[in-house]
Parts: C-alpha cells; structure tokens; sequence
C-alpha cells in the first residue's frame, strides 16, 4: 500500500510548489521529493510482491518491482541536475510543478493493474512533457513541443481504439469485458478473432509512436533536441521505460493468443527503425539529435528482442535496463556541453576531455556503452538478442540487422570521438568541473557496469521473473 | 443504413470539400452534437452517472467547447476566411472519397451484415483514415488539430458502441481531452502564423 506514496508524495510536493514558501524552494523540494520517492521504490524491490489493492486498480508486480526504482532513480539525477543548473538559469516554479506531475503520473502509469489507467499516467505524462519541452528563449521548441503532443495524441488514440477493439473481443467471446492486468489472461484465453487481431496491431503502433519507432517516430528527433537536457532525459529514460512496460504488460497477455502477429509487427517496426535512424545518424551533425537517432535505433532493437521473445527476453531487459542509464548520462551530459560551447554543431566542438574533464569522461563512457561495449550490460543485451535471432531461424532480420547496427556504430563513433579527444577550437572559461556536481552521473555509469558484471541476486531475480512473462509460449 | 451514421459520415466528408476554418470547426461541433444524439438514442434514460458524465464530454467539450475555444483565438487574429483541410485538387478529393469507401469496405469485413456495431466500425474508421489524410497532407498547426480531433472524434464514436467504462475512468478521459483542447488553443495562439493564410493550392498536386 506504500507503493501509493510513488503518487501522492509527487502530487502534495506540487501543490506545495505552488504556495508562497515552496516556490522560493522549488528545485529543493523536486530533489527531495524524487529522493523520496526512489527509497520508497528500492526498499518496496526487496519486499515481497503485494495483491492489488485500491479497488485491484494499482498493483506492484515484478514488472513494477524492477522498473519503479530504475525511473525513480532516474528522475532523481534528474532532479540533481536540475539544482546544479538553477546556479545559472533559477528552475521556475511552473517547471518544476510540471515535474513533480510528470512524476506522479509516470508512477501512477507503472503501478497500474488496468490498462485504461495505464493509459491515463501515460497521456499525463504527456501533457506535462509537451509544456516543459518549450523554452522562452528558443522558438523552435514550440514547435518541436507542437509536434511532440500531436504525435503522442495519435498514437495514445490508437492505443484507446485497440484497448476499445480488446474489449469487444472479449465480449463476443462471451467473457465479461475487463481491462483489469490480473484478470485478461483469463479472459482472453479463447482463439484469437479479427477484434483481437486489430485491438493488438493498433495498441503496439500507438505505444511505438510513444517509444519513437517507425512509421511515427518523427516528433522524436525535434523534440529531444530542442527540449532542455533534463526534459529530454525524462522523455527518454522516464516516460519510454513507462511506455513500455505497457508494451510489455500486451505482449505478456496476448502472446499465447496471438503470436505471430506480434512477432511479425514488432520485428517489421523494429527493422525499420533501426535502419531510418542509421542512416540519420551518418547524416547529422549535432549531437543532441545524433544522441536522439540512437534513441529510436535502440528503441528498435528493443521492439526486434520483444519480438523475438524466448532467449532474448533476458538480454531485451538488460538491455532496456543498461538503456536507460545511458541515456540518463547521456542526455544530461549533453545539456552541460550545449551550455558550455553554446552550440550543438559536433564540427565545432573538440578537446572535451581537457576543457570539461567531467562531462568529456561521461560522453566517452556513455558512447562506449551506447554502443555495446564489454563490459557493460548493453553489450551482453545485444548479444543474446543476436544469438536469439539465429536460433529462431531469422536470418534476414540477423543479417540486415547486424549490417545496420555496424554503420551505425561507425557513424556514431565517427562524430562523437573526435568531440572528445583533440585541441579546443575556442579558449573557453568555465568554473572548475565539480565531482559532486558530477555524483548522479557517477552512480548511473556504476549501475550500468553492475547491469554488465554482476547482477545481484534479487534483481537478477526480478529480471528473470519479468523475462518469464514475455517469453513465447 | 441508419441516417444518423449517414449524418455523421457526411459531416467527416463535407468540410474537407470547403477552404474555411470556420466550415472546419462547424464540422467538429455538429460531429460532437451528432455523437450526443446517437449516444441519447442508445441509452434514452440516461440512469448512470457514466451516461451522464458520456453526454456531458460529447455535447459540452466535444460538441461546444472545442470548436469554440478554437473559434474564439483564430477571430481574435482575424485569420483569412479561406482555410484548407486538404489540397484543394481532385487528387485529394478523390482520395478523401476513396477513403470512405476503404472505411465501408472494412466495416463490412470485419462486421459482415448491417446493424449498429457495423454503422459504429464504419464511422469510427471513416474519421480516422480522414483524420490520417488530414494529418499526412498539412503542416499548418490549425489544419493538424482538425485532423487530430477528427481523429479523437472517431474513437469516441466507435466507444458509443462499447459498454460503460467505469465512471473515474470516463472522467479523467474528458479532463484528458479538456486539457488536450486548452493545449491546442495555447498553440494556436504562440505558434507561427504563416501557414494558416498560406493557400494550399500551390503546396500540393494540382491535376
């Protein structure tokens, strides 16, 4: 029942904002609260799973045992981040209001046990995202933000239209309609039938619109670029983890029934988002939208190991896991470079490893990790996706994959590398990199080294517990 | 067929045929109005509170509210009277046509024989494919919130045919869309305006 303080805790500290004294304090109370909400969420992963409970509306399974902290933390180097910046640009009361909602709501979205709820968290998230990705000073993030909530509107609509298409299914089946998590297995334990067939197909293209995957992933470059670092962050290791555990929670009810059809759109979606991005990232130049381009070409890897299920379960969600961190480091890392040489032009900028020890380190670890790396648990994740790949006998998909992630791997390293290593091309002054200022980065790289060398028994067995449910029948 | 889903389908098909904003916004309103009445007609004594909060989303926010917080910004920028929805060409037109018959072709597919879980298919998929074309043939904002309620007017459509949902869930889904329209307006009103005077006419292919 604790769990529901994940909700509220985020809830009261925004209505706390908006008072007189809690404003002058605003980015204190965002790091508070989200240090708050990541204990409540590590302590509750050791706990034993509960029942449902508030009407069997909220629940914390596995699935949340595993992810809550991961976007709890997430959200709390966030924060750090966000009171490191307030030295030069003071975080406004509407911003972090709109965090503390975006918080709540991504919380509500994880903790859900019925999928129309899970729906609302993750349209709140949205519209708290789509005000924080503008920024007085850039015009073109109205934009971007424009087109983010556009997007994110047509795909949750036709996640709404599939969840409505599921539930007629039911009801033709004769089974009492319910979008309740615990009870659908049951429900849906007949043949599959047409309803079924296009309620699945128009959920996962929505939740792929939400996740960046082809066809409707163009909102994803111009927003995570023209977004503040901390917004772009939360897009894409908060609001993604929680998009997909919604995928997850689809693919874990309706696999058995319906298969081939999930395998076939996951697999075709991730194909093509791993190759439109591979050939953006050997077009760009600015290395926000290069860190955006690998995005959705995770978020394609991602959809090929969802996919593929059985073997690849593991390695997707240590994968998915090793995912977020990068982008965290990455994203955040971003923002400080951006800050720094007032530009985004990777042309630009070089000798980061001397002019910003920290953030040049960061960027360096982070790319190595992004691009599957040893040791790191992206690396191990990629690989038992590959070799699940060619058990399962997808030959074309291993082939055309592998011969994308490899172009992608040079482009990235082409344009990121020479960022790091080489001679400044402008004398810059900037104060003295603290580590402290540093620390939330420091703690996401060990995770992710933990994710890649030893995983501790209880996430090891929350994570086969998870991979469990997503294996194929 | 029944003459409320003729109603509705013309009221999808007609505005992409006239260049006014005004036509547009008219076009979501009666679609609203439209949905309120069907949804009145299936359930008369309105016994629920899930009924009631339904009606209150189709007549006052679906039928009212957007088409007038709209209204109300594009007046206050005395916007040019000429808008279009779609390419003003034959190409589009027929296109938009073809769609419909793709929506009908679907229904009948999926829902072989008439009746009322045919004419909810039908509707629903004649305003998200025209919602789609909209969305894929414009770039202006104003254009692509018409496609994108045209869209959430089709899926509202299709659940007039579903069961209740339970009544928290029905109003958060209307707080959802009041907060989706009050974002649309605020875009309205900051969002570069070249594009809602440009005529189309010359963007797209002319036959």
């Amino acid at each position: 029942m604790t769990w529901l303080l994940l909700v509220a805790l985020p809830i009261a500290s925004a209505l706390a904002v908006l008072t007189t004294t809690g404003a002058s304090r605003a980015s204190t109370i965002l790091l508070v609260t989200a240090a708050m909400t990541s204990v409540i969420a590590t302590v509750h992963a050791a706990l034993p799973t509960e029942q449902p409970w508030f009407g069997g509306y909220l629940h914390g399974d596995a699935t949340v045992q595993l992810f809550a902290p991961v976007i709890n933390v997430i959200f709390t180097g966030i924060a750090v981040y966000v009171r490191a910046r307030v030295a030069t640009e003071p975080a406004s009361r509407r911003f972090v209001f709109l965090a503390l909602g975006f918080l709540a709501a991504a919380n509500l979205a994880l903790l859900s046990n019925h999928l129309l709820l899970m729906w609302i968290g993750i349209e709140c998230t949205t519209l708290a995202a789509a005000l924080m990705i503008v920024r007085a000073d850039a015009p073109a993030s109205r934009l971007a933000s424009w087109r983010y909530l556009l997007f994110s509107s047509v795909g949750l609509g036709l996640v709404l239209l599939g969840l409505s298409c599921l539930t007629r299914s039911m009801e033709l089946a004769g089974q009492a309609p319910t979008l309740f998590l615990d009870a659908m297995p049951a429900a849906v334990s007949g043949p599959a039938d047409p309803w079924r067939e296009l309620g699945v197909a128009l959920v996962i293209l929505g939740i792929g619109t939400k996740l960046g995957l082809a066809p409707m992933y163009s909102w994803l470059p111009e927003a995570y670029d023209e977004a503040p670092a901390s917004v772009t962050a939360m897009l894409g290791a908060v609001q993604f983890n929680c998009a997909l555990v919604l995928l997850f929670r689809i693919v874990h009810i309706y696999r058995p029934g319906s298969g081939h059809l999930i395998t076939g759109e996951l697999l075709a979606i991730g194909l093509a988002s791993v190759a439109v991005s591979t050939v953006s990232l050997v077009a760009t130049r600015n290395f926000k939208r290069l860190l955006a381009y690998a995005a959705i070409n995770h978020a394609g890897v991602i959809a090929i190991g969802l996919g593929l299920g059985n073997s690849a379960s593991y390695g997707l969600l240590l994968y998915v896991l090793s995912n977020a961190f990068i982008k965290a480091i990455l994203f955040l890392t971003a923002g400080k470079i951006e800050a720094h040489y007032g530009t985004k032009d990777t042309r630009s900028i070089a000798g980061l490893i001397k002019d910003l020890p920290y953030s040049g380190l960061f960027l360096m670890v982070g790319t190595f990790a992004l691009l599957g790396f040893p040791p790191f648990g992206s690396f191990l994740g990629e690989l038992l996706i590959l070799s699940a790949l060619v058990t399962s006998g997808q030959m074309f998909v291993f082939a055309t994959f592998c011969t994308l992630i490899t172009i992608s791997f040079v482009a990235t390293g082409r344009t990121i590398f020479p960022m790091i290593w080489g001679d400044a091309k402008q004398a810059r002054t900037w104060p003295q990199q603290r580590a402290t200022a540093a620390l939330h980065k420091l703690i996401f790289l060990v995770l992710l080294l933990v994710l890649g060398i030893y995983i501790p028994p209880q996430i090891n067995s929350l994570m086969t517990h998870v991979a469990h449910s997503l294996e194929a029948p | 067929m029944n003459p409320l889903l003729i109603a509705f389908v013309g009221v999808l098909l007609v505005p992409l045929f006239v260049a006014s904003w005004r036509i547009s916004l008219f076009g979501l309103a009666v679609q609203g109005l439209l949905m309120a009445w069907i949804s009145y007609q299936l359930d008369p004594t309105l016994d629920s509170a899930a009924a009631w909060v339904r009606m209150v989303d189709l007549v006052v926010v679906r039928g009212l509210g957007t088409p007038l917080a709209l209204y109300a910004v594009l007046r206050s920028q005395r916007a040019t009277a000429r808008h279009d929805v779609i390419s003003p060409n034959l190409m589009s037109w027929t296109l938009a046509i073809a769609l419909v018959l793709v929506a009908f072709r679907f229904a009948d597919m999926l829902v072989p024989g008439q009746g009322n879980e045919h004419s909810f298919v039908a509707g629903a998929a004649t305003g998200l494919l025209l919602g789609l074309l909209v969305l894929a043939t414009q770039t202006g904002p104003f254009s692509q919130m018409v496609g994108a309620l045209r869209i959430e007017n089709g899926i509202a459509f299709f659940e007039l045919g579903t069961t209740h949902r339970p009544l928290a869930m029905l109003i958060a889904q209307a707080l959802i869309m009041i907060a989706t329209v009050l974002l649309f307006r605020w875009y309205l009103r900051t969002l570069p305006r070249p594009t809602m005077t440009k005529v189309s006419a010359v963007e797209g292919m002319n036959l």
